[in-house]
């Protein structure tokens, strides 16, 4: 087993919850969406995030906009849709339901092996 | 010291060092490659783009003049290498980790590859063939091309040097390390290149090369003129000066088009140009773009240049384009005089028309000859399939002719199927382990085929001569008339394949009969008798593997003389029992005259080929002549209408 591996596909699991988070807030470009990531400490490479975000859209759970920028070429200016809610609401209660029992399962004192 | 260029990078006109440049490029290249299996993947490498020209926007506006190689290393790290993205989640995750090794693999070999460049390596990023030359050509730092023209000249030596190679060296990817090379030059080319960038390497005119290599065309032209304006007319057609030269001229010019490669990236104009004469360039090239990139139009113009842009070296083309500086009204017009060479005058184009049409109409008739000269080799092919039972044996002699024909001719064909088909379908795997096992059958033909022609030989390999004499019964008079017997019975002209059959007179001197093999190439002299009667002699030849065969060959032998008083009638043809197959054998028909007598001949006998005694009995006919040292034959009362034949070329004749 690869721990290299188990971590990526842990990490990958929660990548489009957090992206999608950060977007329901406001719009958002994919700058700010690193910039942000970086600062919580999630590490995040820009290759990553816009394939990503390229199927999001293509889902229709994203939608985008051009906005001009005053430093360097036009930003695509991320939100998401009617649709992109519900998929964000049903991740969010899954998520919480999974992060609750992970908790649950891996904070559990060790006496339970003795009994059993 | 570093060179910096100015790209137009996703609208934004953007200082760059030209290392960094490369590192760019090369990235964005991987990223297309990585992304082409992605749904709307041109769109996601454009984000990227955008997000990199973001970056060198921020970074610019720090206050740093350009974008160096630290910066784009950095940036390109907080990007990401395409194998470390995480996006293939369709994919299971074991083949994503395998990838990742797998790659990590290859950058540690690279790593490696440069630490041992003492051993000799088939370059496989740079090759014609198999790469040798190139290989070669890192090792000694010295430019492939050399190698490869020494290959060429040295053909037939070095052939088997490249083979071995090929098949000892393995193959591997290395950069270009010479620090000049000689390049085909894209940006100065009529035809091929091939004289701009000899120009360029020489740092001469362009027109220097080109007029060397168009002068046998041009005088040709002149030749062909009636006029004899130039006194050089007559001189180059007395040394048939035109097709020679020009076709040697023409060959050399392809040779070196297909040897010498063509300089595409920044890194290999750097090394055609020279480090100093690139600066210069570059220099200009620059000026222009930053005042360029000042007016306002040029702004335009930049949302019109698609991304892919970038990947060109657009200064290099700038800077021929900038003697008549293009005055840019609108975008569309700057943007061809970017893409296109620079203008000439319509003298000069026309002329340039005229020579790729003569060029390429060189190229098509050679094409058609290399076409023709094969559909005649597979006639003639065909045409021999009868005369093969003259030489080879059935059964084991057979079946070695068509096992090493197969070989020798199939399997290039098969071979040359396999490596057109790949490359027409754009998907060339270098399939080095075909070539070696086609290789392999081919030289197995080839031995084959050299084993057959030793055996062949080998039946020619034993000569034996058969003399015969026959006495001429006295008859009344001083004359002997010598006529020719028809042959009476029907012979075969040669039946060659698809119902075409060949004149007699235009094949070799022998015909075949049911059961017998014709020959015609039978040799008349006339010489002095040692008595008063005339007298024939008969030396008959062959080759054979052994003396034995021989002698009894000779003996099957059939050529019937007859006498009717003063007629002597002599055979159309010497015949031979059709197993002997061709072995070379031959006549010798020697008439003595004695002294004071005069022998005729028929002009029928001329149909006898030939002209000169075999040299087997040449041989013979020396001892002879040195043992009887005859006075020349009297030849006075010879008819007018007849040929009358002297005799004493045989002694002449003798060596």
């Amino acid at each position: 087993m690869n721990i290299e591996n188990t971590q990526s596909q842990m990490r990958k699991g929660v990548l489009e919850y957090c992206i999608l988070s950060i977007i329901k807030r406001g719009e958002a470009y994919p700058g700010d969406i690193i910039d942000e990531m970086k600062n919580a400490g999630l590490q995040l490479l820009e290759g990553t995030l816009y394939p990503l975000l390229n199927r999001l859209k293509n889902s229709e759970i994203l939608t985008y906009r051009w906005v001009e920028s005053n430093s360097g070429p036009p930003r695509k200016y991320f939100s998401l849709t009617e649709k992109g809610l519900e998929f964000y609401k049903l991740l969010e209660t899954t998520w919480n339901e999974l992060a609750a029992g992970v908790n649950a399962v891996t904070n559990k004192p060790e006496q339970n092996k003795q009994q059993s | 010291m570093k060179k910096v260029i100015n790209i137009n990078f996703q609208g934004q006109v953007i200082a760059i060092e030209e290392t960094a440049f490369e590192i760019l490029s090369q990235y964005i290249d991987n990223l297309k490659a990585y992304f082409s299996r992605e749904e709307c993947g041109d769109e996601i490498v454009n984000d990227i783009e955008n997000r990199i020209a973001e970056l060198f926007g921020n970074r610019l506006k720090l206050g740093f003049n350009c974008i160096t190689d630290e910066d784009v290393e950095s940036i390109l790290a907080s990007i990401g290498k395409p194998e470390d993205f995480d996006t293939d989640y369709d994919e299971s995750s074991d083949s994503t980790s395998g990838e990742k090794q797998s790659s990590f693999q290859s950058k540690k070999e690279s790593e490696s590859s440069k630490e041992d460049q003492t051993r000799l390596y088939r370059n496989s990023n740079d090759k014609i063939i198999a790469g040798v030359c190139s290989g070669l050509g890192y090792h000694f730092k010295i430019d492939p091309v050399w190698f490869r023209l020494a290959f060429i000249l040295l053909f037939s030596v070095l052939f088997w040097v490249y083979i071995i190679l090929w098949i000892v060296l393995k193959p591997k990817p290395l950069e270009s390390n010479a620090s000049k090379r000689l390049y085909r030059n894209p940006t100065d080319r009529i035809i091929g290149g091939v004289c701009g960038g000899i120009a360029t390497y020489f740092k001469i005119d362009s027109w220097i090369p080109r007029l060397i290599f168009a002068a046998p065309l041009l005088l040709n032209i002149i030749g062909m003129s009636s006029f004899s304006f130039f006194p050089w007319n007559k001189f180059f057609d007395n040394v048939h000066f035109n097709f020679e030269f020009n076709f040697s001229v023409f060959l050399v010019y392809i040779v070196l088009w297909i040897i010498i490669p063509k300089a595409t990236t920044v890194k290999q104009k750097l090394e055609m140009m020279g480090e100093e004469e690139y600066i210069k360039s570059i220099r200009t090239a620059v000026s222009d773009n930053v005042a360029n990139a000042k007016s306002k139009s040029d702004i335009e113009v930049s949302q019109y240049q698609s991304s892919t842009l970038l990947s060109e070296d657009l200064n290099f083309d700038d800077k021929k384009t900038a003697l008549p500086p293009p005055p840019p009204k609108d975008s569309a017009t700057l943007k061809k005089t970017v893409s296109e060479p620079s203008e000439r005058s319509g003298c000069l184009n026309a002329f340039i028309v005229l020579f790729k049409i003569i060029f390429f109409g060189f190229v098509g008739i050679f094409a058609l000859l290399v076409i023709a000269a094969l559909c005649a080799l597979l006639f003639a092919g065909a045409a021999m399939m009868p005369l093969k039972a003259l030489f080879i044996d059935a059964g084991m002699e057979t079946n070695l002719l068509i096992f090493s024909a197969i070989l020798i001719f199939v399997i290039p064909l098969i071979a040359l199927v396999l490596w057109i088909i790949p490359n027409l379908l754009k998907n060339a795997k270098s399939r080095t382990i075909v070539g070696i096992v086609a290789a392999l059958f081919w030289f197995l033909g080839v031995s084959l085929a050299g084993m057959l022609a030793t055996r062949v030989a080998n039946k020619f390999k034993v000569d034996s001569v058969n003399e015969k004499n026959i006495d001429i019964a006295p008859f009344a008079g001083n004359t002997l008339h010598v006529e020719m017997a028809r042959y009476g019975n029907d012979y075969n002209m040669f039946d060659t394949a698809f119902g075409i059959t060949s004149d007699i007179n235009g094949l070799p001197f022998y015909n075949l009969n049911e059961d017998s093999l014709l020959f015609a190439n039978i040799n008349l002299q006339v010489t002095q008798s040692e008595d008063s009667l005339f007298q024939v002699r008969m030396i008959s030849s062959i080759s054979s593997t052994d003396l034995r065969k021989a002698k009894s060959d000779l003996k099957d032998f059939s050529f019937p003389v007859l006498q009717k008083d003063s007629i002597l009638y002599l055979p159309e043809f010497f015949v031979t029992p059709v197993e002997q197959g061709f072995r070379n054998q031959n006549m010798v028909v020697e008439i003595a005259v004695p002294a004071g007598k005069t022998a005729v001949l028929s002009d029928d006998l001329d149909n006898y080929r030939e002209n000169v005694i075999p040299k087997i009995v040449r041989r013979r006919y020396k001892r002879y002549s040195e043992i009887y040292d005859r006075p020349p034959v009297d030849t006075t009362n010879v008819p007018n209408s007849e040929r009358k034949v002297s005799q004493g070329e045989l002694e002449t004749d003798n060596i």
